[in-house]
């Protein structure tokens, strides 16, 4: 066969095996039960229950008490994604979402709700990827499978195991936050990067990956 | 709610309140109020009565009831010295007709006028969500005690606070060195005291007692008036899923000009 000829069908079946190849190839954009359902439904309002004429009320102490917080998670790894990341406590952004570390190589746990164990979702989010510092720590992420497990060491050393059960893309606009950030419930571990496509205009992505986890037997 | 605050202080035993409209009488929670009892007269147990009924006896300052689920209506409250027979006993003090709306959340507070008097205050207690971040802090002057300035770490945050009236506000949540000075001045009157003022939860610290038993701080707590984060942020660079597509299509490209070229050099050497 001529150079020529060669080149043209060499090219043709470029154009059309680039497509197909990445089509084929490229993760699912979910996997195992939907987040929704792996996470706790938020606490139904007190019961409708008939009330006796004058309850007999309990008493306490109005001191002051001192509140000592549970240890904070110090380590996240995913040994079947290669994620092994260090964790800090964080808080509420000026913009109201989640805080996330600078740092996308650390993973951040939102101290606010609960801590991995707790009841409800225990929520660590990183940022996907940073245009000076490259890919984050959560960017595997996006691989997470069904029974892949995770492991979260706290501060004072306690480890937590967990197994992944549900991952999902869920657009950043309809993010179920009452469910991924419920403060009872069953423990949940939910880890939560970017993803989806990047939208240059907005220098961010339009999506997240949400992976939720239960506790290992 | 708000009309149940101006009910105000109900000062002595033969203070009579008008009350508001009568809630229908409830038989579940949908028709109930909340109602705490807090005791902030100084040396002094007592019995409380409701509606000439014994609820909690032997309550004693320095303490306060958990928070009670009751049928929303109109109470009369009688607080008697403890142990004493309330057929023949004067009560200390006594509100009657206090309307309980459905729905509110409210703390009667025994305590003393800015005189010394012991008094029945009511309190509505604003358990409206609190901002992801931050933790709502009332605190209420119920001592005997002239107008006082309440501060955090150092800084006033209430100024001018008179017997029986409160101050609400939401700070970032965290922990407080909390004191009470006279109203303008440095004279510390109460603490400091730590506070841990949790996020997404109401700290309703009272400022109670008299110069001869002494005063202190009470607290109590109201949680589950969090807020959720807006949402989660997450990446600048493109270089996951978004990136792999436009690679895809430069590689589709590519070939399609290689293709090209091949075919324009085959047409033209059959030329």
């Amino acid at each position: 066969m001529r150079p020529a000829a060669a080149s043209a069908v060499l090219g043709l079946a470029l154009a059309v095996g680039a497509p197909t190849v990445w089509a084929l190839t490229r993760p699912e954009a979910a996997a195992g039960i939907p987040v929704e359902q792996a996470l706790p439904a938020p606490a139904a309002s007190s019961g409708a229950s008939p009330l006796p004429a004058l309850p007999a009320p309990t008493t306490r102490s109005s001191r002051p008490t001192e509140v000592r917080p549970a240890p904070a998670p110090a380590r996240i790894s995913v040994p079947a994604l290669g994620v092994a990341a260090p964790v800090d406590a964080v808080g509420i952004a000026d913009d109201g979402q989640m805080e996330l570390p600078e740092d996308v190589s650390r993973v951040g746990w939102y101290r606010f709700g609960p801590e991995p164990g707790a009841g409800g979702s225990a929520v660590l989010a990183g940022h996907v990827d940073d245009r000076e510092q490259g890919p984050g720590a959560l960017l595997p992420l996006r691989d997470a499978a069904v029974g892949d497990e995770v492991t979260v060491t706290d501060v004072a050393g306690t480890v937590t195991r967990w197994r992944v059960v549900s991952r999902e893309l869920i657009t950043k606009q309809v993010l179920p936050v009452e469910r991924i950030f419920a403060r009872d419930g069953a423990p949940r571990l939910t880890l939560i990067t970017c993803g989806g496509p990047f939208l240059p205009e907005y220098r961010s992505y339009r999506d997240n990956v949400v992976v939720v986890a239960e506790p290992a037997p | 709610m708000t009309s149940l605050r101006t009910l105000g202080s109900v000062a002595g035993a033969a203070a009579v309140v008008g009350g508001l409209v009568l809630v229908a009488t409830p038989a579940t929670a949908a028709d109930t109020a909340t109602v705490s009892i807090i005791h902030g007269v100084p040396n002094t147990p007592v019995d409380v009565y409701v509606n000439g009924e014994e609820l909690l006896p032997d309550f004693q300052p320095g303490t306060l009831t958990d928070p009670l689920q009751l049928p929303a209506g109109e109470y009369d409250l009688a607080i008697f010295p403890a142990g004493a027979d309330p057929a023949s006993t004067q009560p200390v003090m006594k509100a009657d007709d206090v309307t309980l709306p459905a729905g509110a959340d409210a703390t009667v507070v025994a305590h003393l006028t800015a005189e010394g008097t012991p008094v029945l205050t009511p309190f509505v207690n604003d358990l409206s969500p609190v901002p992801a971040g931050q933790a709502r802090v009332s605190v209420r002057h119920v001592a005997a005690a002239p107008p006082v300035d309440v501060r955090a770490d150092g800084t006033p945050v209430a100024q001018g606070l008179t017997n029986a009236d409160e101050a609400t506000l939401n700070v970032p949540a965290g922990s407080i060195s909390a004191d009470v000075v006279l109203a303008g001045s440095d004279t510390v009157v109460i603490g400091p005291a730590d506070l841990t003022l949790a996020e997404g939860t109401s700290s309703v610290v009272y400022a109670w007692g008299s110069e001869e038993a002494g005063y202190d701080l009470a607290v109590q707590s109201f949680s589950g008036m969090h807020s959720m984060p807006a949402g989660v942020p997450g990446g600048s660079a493109g270089l996951a899923g978004g990136s792999s597509l436009s690679l895809v299509t430069a590689f589709s490209a590519a070939g399609l000009a290689l293709a090209g070229a091949g075919a324009f050099r085959l047409a033209r050497s059959r030329g």
